[in-house]
């Protein structure tokens, strides 16, 4: 690992004391930067505040939303959907906490990008959405909080990543379990060796499926202010209306192929796998899957293994690092289990705490006045992106695929250089 | 041939397909496949088939397409519902047909479709198209001209860069700021391929244009970036700038800089920035590893504003090393209490060796003050120093033995292991026995030999004030392994009522299938019925939590139902069995159907385990033959959920649920969530149903969320 790479990480013996004292979990708030440099002292003056809208706010968005509100530093002012309902509700969520009328809401989110007195975005519309909404932002020279899975393809993984450095924008993946303490424990674990030289990685899909999105019997279009049709397909080829389709959760994710537990999940958990190879390049082979497993393979020999079952129960998402001397495994119930229990270094497992998930909106509000990085950037979701979009075309094809990483593209395969990318709807560009 | 139909049958009924992934297959064999696939998708987009069953071939045809293909998807893309999905394929096909498509389609389409093609084209990077792209940046349609420029800027070939150099000073507003975004796109692409001098000419043009501020930021950023060296006062001029937007470019750029240069740079300029920009400045330096210039970094930590200097000792931590202990200790024990937590916090975080073996080498020689934090920072940064911890348990100050227990907690090896235990046996001071306790258990759950440190716990335990035993019963349990749980056991069966309670509950949350035989040894054996029932509780946890064989589930149920004494743990084990259904399990369930009192609630998991089966697997329908439940024909004639004159027509829900058994399972949680709504709130509502099993009709009330079986006449 570079210096540079080293900077950008909490410091092993920081992260330790932290999770030591973690009992009172907001001990653990993974901030570097001061508070008082970040105008976090007291009242926080209003030249200080980021001002925030919301694209697309949902369910998981609402949570987020919570989030935002919780902090001094946050002034939220605006809210855009294509769903009349959610633009009402939010507003409702915005306005109770500020005690006014004064949160503003757009059906057409370039309408928002293009207020100057918003800095900073939240976008949870659904995934179809994501890379589209995340890059027109980037463009309109805001930053942004962006749930996952982030990019429905390699390329829109690519260019995420390459937009991101070329706009100077600070982009967070809504990859929360970056800023877990336990979860981000287990990778701490497994990426300064003290698991020994890493040899698999393991990440839950739940449910290996590759889908192709298509097409349900037409049903009667609502009004426009209620459901904007239109933009809620956005970037993703043209249907008639079907309200079965408006759960964004299951509606085109994966682009070429709609992606089942494989990104859905995998960019929880494979995302995990892949801080805990220290977010190095995506692997390179990706096999077929047998027997509930598909194996991955890094350019350094360790795997990455999408594995249905035999997992610990510890709650969703789970994730298992094995390395020469030892293991560890992680799950969404905030606990962990270890090969040993000196891998601990003198905590129990309720010492080192799991939640709340508010730690990633803060990191990414951090790095929004210092310009760093923060955990779940542009870059590392664009690696954790790939793996997950080429396992699925392995599972697609239902065979090996060979990964270059430096070229980008699979290895005299053209079926699965294909499935790379796909063009969006007139008239959405990356 | 009908493959229109055929098509329609496999692709297009439902919103997803899932393909079914069959062997494994090489990507050569693939490609003859793929050509006897495209002949079958062209053949549906020449068909009437509908626009749903075309699109489904667009899709296919981007992977299974060839040149063959693209004269028929062209057809489509003058088609408002199905051009993007002709795209979809058209941009996947390599090959000259597919850009002659995209190109000639310009010439007919305009607005939203036109757009499309000239994404596409950019997408494709088609170099002949730059004359088309240069026309169309005059387009009238402003969205037209913008989706050119982009186009271009991605082709971004000498030619493209011409035009769009030209728009950029003539373009009308709301065109210009895309022309920037594909100057940016081609100076970018000119960088990376070693043509610096360009892209800085080409950076400065758009700096210069009259553009939004964010396309003036990428400029700008590209422009210092492909300076090298050269860019670093344009990089200081951004720090300077009264523009918070461009002070974030700074931020932001700085971190990307090669070469070490730019540090002296920043540190020049730390002097003349606000103390609000210092701080930030201070944290960028320190992103900057590999060439930070430690002694400035220090020297702010050491003096100057509070919010530089808290900045400065928070990146110390990443960036300090043994030669900034001194300055920190003294901040550490100073009294601005927020400089002094910083402080503290950064001692324990910074890295390195040298740094360690400075902190033993301290030791001796602390003064008062310093003494119990270079104690508690040993101990944070598990530095190995036992004989210089035990002299501190000798000193008279209470708070440097608490921290020497605390440090001593954090490095003691197995070996000395006795010593803390020794501390909470026979404390030299007695206020010092929490302390050591909570040593003793951090020293303990550390251990990489667990079994051998619960050996030691374990001869301890007679040894100890009765009022500690509870607390070493938590601690072994923390540790964990055979020797622990066999401990706790014992003390589960003991005659000492709080060790009965505190092993009883330890063993209840135990986290592996290893207490099972303890557990149900307890629940048959404890003194007490609350122990018996807590240890079978647990011991029924377990059945339902890890993973095991079906055969050893069905198992551990057997032998819980047989030491159950109350319905309540009864019916905790039929549910393990709902919730892991197996063969085993069903026989397990047929046969509590023989108990009277667990009658109904066995026979719903009889059912409702052979439903999830399902009955083609094995001997399943055999099965439950034999315990009398025949294979039925169910036919829902009419059902209705309400209350009183509401009634809610449900009989298509159960009409689709019906199967074989006299079991319905609904689709949703709760009888509410699974016929559409509450129909009637706050009252409780009924299911009223008409049916025929097997010709014969009936019918059958159930309250509000009950299991639906239906008399069946078993």
């Amino acid at each position: 690992m570079s210096k540079k790479a080293k900077a950008n990480q909490v410091p092993r013996r920081r992260f330790l004391k932290n999770t030591i004292s973690a009992t009172g979990a907001a001990l653990f708030a993974p901030t570097i930067i001061p508070g008082s440099a970040l105008g976090l002292n007291g009242a926080v003056a209003p030249s200080e505040r980021i001002v925030v809208g919301g694209i697309g706010i949902g369910n998981r968005g609402t949570y987020d939303l919570g989030c935002f509100l919780q902090q001094p530093d946050v002034q939220f002012v605006a809210v855009c959907d294509v769903k009349e309902r959610r633009r009402v509700a939010v507003k409702k969520i915005a306005d109770k906490k500020y005690g006014n009328q004064n949160c503003d809401t757009y059906r057409d989110f370039r309408e928002l990008l293009d207020r100057d007195d918003i800095d900073a975005v939240l976008i949870a519309t659904g995934p179809n959405w994501h890379a589209t909404a995340a890059m027109t932002a980037a463009k309109a020279g805001k930053d942004m909080y962006c749930e996952k899975p982030v990019t429905k393809n390699i390329s829109q993984s690519l260019v995420l990543s390459e937009t991101m450095r070329r706009t100077g924008r600070v982009f967070q993946a809504g990859t929360q379990r970056r800023n877990l303490p336990h979860f981000a424990f287990a990778c701490e674990l497994a990426r300064t060796g003290k698991l020994g030289k890493l040899q698999k990685v393991f990440a839950h899909p739940a449910g290996m499926q590759a889908m192709m999105s298509g097409w349900l019997p037409s049903e009667p279009q609502p009004e426009k202010e209620v459901v904007d049709w239109d933009m809620y397909l956005g970037p993703a080829a043209w249907r008639p209306f079907n309200k079965k389709l408006l759960d964004g959760f299951n509606f085109e994710k994966g682009g070429g192929l709609v992606g089942g537990g494989v990104l859905e999940w995998g960019s929880h958990c494979v995302d995990l796998c892949q801080w805990a190879v220290d977010d190095c390049l995506p692997p390179v082979e990706y096999n077929a899957p047998k027997d509930g497993e598909l194996v991955a393979r890094y350019e350094n020999g360790t795997e990455l293994i999408f594995r249905e079952k035999g997992w610990i129960p510890l709650g969703s998402c789970p994730v298992r690092f094995e390395g020469e001397n030892g293991w560890v495994e992680a799950g969404d119930s905030g606990k962990l289990v270890l090969s040993s229990n000196a891998l601990l270094a003198g905590r129990t497992v309720d010492e080192i705490g799991g939640y709340p998930a508010t730690y990633h909106v803060r990191d990414f509000l951090d790095c929004v006045k210092s310009r760093k990085q923060p955990k779940g950037n542009a870059d590392a979701a664009c690696n954790a992106h790939i793996a997950c979009h080429a396992a699925n075309i392995a599972l697609h094809l239902g065979r090996q695929v060979k990964y270059d990483n430096k070229k980008h593209e699979f290895i005299d395969d053209e079926q699965a250089n294909r499935l790379r990318s796909e063009a969006l709807r007139e008239p959405w560009r990356l | 041939m009908n493959i229109s139909h055929k098509f329609t049958c496999n692709v297009v009924c439902l919103a997803a397909l899932v393909f079914a992934v069959v062997g494994s297959v090489s990507a050569q064999d693939n490609s003859s496949k793929s050509t006897e696939k495209e002949k079958e998708l062209i053949a549906v987009l020449r068909s009437d088939a509908t626009a749903a069953e075309k699109a489904i071939s667009c899709k296919q045809l981007a992977i299974h397409g060839s040149s063959a293909a693209v004269a028929e998807l062209a057809k489509l893309l003058p088609d408002e519902q199905l051009s993007s999905w002709s795209r979809i394929a058209i941009e996947a096909i390599p090959g000259i047909e597919s850009d002659d498509a995209l190109r000639n389609a310009t010439k007919s389409l305009e607005g939203r479709l036109l757009i499309g093609m000239i994404n596409s084209i950019g997408v494709r990077r088609d170099a002949k198209s730059v004359q088309l792209l240069t026309t169309r940046l005059q387009d009238k349609d402003t969205e037209v001209a913008s989706a050119a420029a982009v186009a271009l800027g991605r082709i971004g070939n000498d030619a493209a860069k011409r035009s769009l150099r030209e728009a950029l000073a003539v373009a009308p507003d709301k065109v210009r700021s895309a022309v920037a975004e594909g100057c940016v796109l081609v100076a970018e692409r000119l960088h990376a391929n070693g043509k610096s001098a360009e892209a800085v000419a080409l950076y400065d043009e758009i700096r210069k244009a009259d553009v939004p501020k964010q396309r003036i930021i990428e400029a700008t950023r590209g422009a210092i970036l492909a300076r090298n060296e050269k860019g670093i006062p344009l990089l200081m001029e951004q720090f300077r700038s009264p523009d918070k937007k461009m002070f974030q470019l700074a931020l932001g750029t700085v971190r990307e800089f090669p070469g070490s240069q730019v540090d002296k740079a920043l540190s020049a300029e730390l002097d003349k920035a606000t103390s609000a920009r210092a701080a930030l400045i201070i944290q960028a330096m320190a992103d900057r590893a590999d060439t930070v210039d430690l002694s400035v970094v220090l020297k702010a930590a050491q003096a100057g504003p509070d919010a530089v200097r808290m900045s400065a000792i928070d990146a110390l931590a990443r960036v300090g090393d043994e030669s900034c202990l001194a300055s920190l200790l003294a901040i550490a024990i100073g009294e601005n209490m927020d400089l002094a937590k910083a402080a503290r916090s950064t001692l324990v975080s910074i890295p390195g060796e040298k740094v360690d073996a400075q902190f033993a080498s301290l030791l001796p020689s602390a003064n008062e003050k310093s003494y119990p934090l270079l104690i508690e920072i040993v101990g944070q940064r598990q530095i190995e120093a036992t004989d210089e911890l035990i002299t501190a348990l000798k000193n008279s100050d209470k708070n440097v033995r608490t921290a020497a227990l605390g440090a001593l907690g954090k490095t003691v090896n197995l070996k000395n292991l006795s010593l803390l235990i020794s501390q909470v046996i026979e404390p030299k001071h007695p206020e010092d026995s929490a302390a050591a306790l909570q040593a003793l258990k951090v020293a303990s759950i550390r251990m990489s030999d667990r079994e051998a440190c619960a050996t030691k716990l374990a001869n301890a335990l007679n040894r100890l004030p009765a009022a500690f035993k509870s607390n070493l019963l938590e601690l072994l349990s923390e540790v964990g392994g055979d020797k622990a749980l066999a401990t706790i056991g014992k003390a589960a069966k003991s005659k000492d009522p709080r060790l009965q309670d505190t092993a009883s509950r330890l063993l209840g949350k135990w986290n592996s299938v290893d207490a099972a035989p303890v557990m149900l040894d307890l629940a048959k054996t404890a003194s007490e019925d609350k122990f018996k029932i807590r240890a079978l509780r647990g011991y029924i946890g377990i059945a339902r939590k890890f993973s095991m064989t079906n055969q050893q589930r069905a198992e551990m149920c057997r032998s819980a139902l047989n030491a159950a004494r109350r319905p309540n743990e009864q019916k905790l084990v039929l549910d393990v069995l709902k919730l892991h259904p197996s063969t085993d399990g069903l026989k397990l369930a047929i046969k509590t159907m023989d108990n009277s009192k667990l009658k109904d609630e066995a026979t719903q998991a009889t059912l409702f385990i052979a439903q999830k089966l399902g009955r083609q697997r094995g001997n399943i329908a055999k099965l439950l033959e034999t315990a009398g439940f025949e294979k039925i024909k169910l036919e829902i004639v009419k059902a209705q959920y309400g209350f009183g004159a509401t009634q809610k027509d449900v009989t298509a829900v159960l009409q689709k649920q019906a199967g074989d058994l006299p079991l319905i399972t609904l689709p949703a949680a709760g009888y509410n969530a699974s016929f559409g709504g509450d129909p009637f709130p706050g009252s409780v509502k009924q299911l009223k149903i008409q049916y025929r099993i097997n010709g014969k009709a009936g019918n059958a009330v159930f309250e509000e969320d009950a299991i639906i079986i239906l008399p069946a006449g078993r």
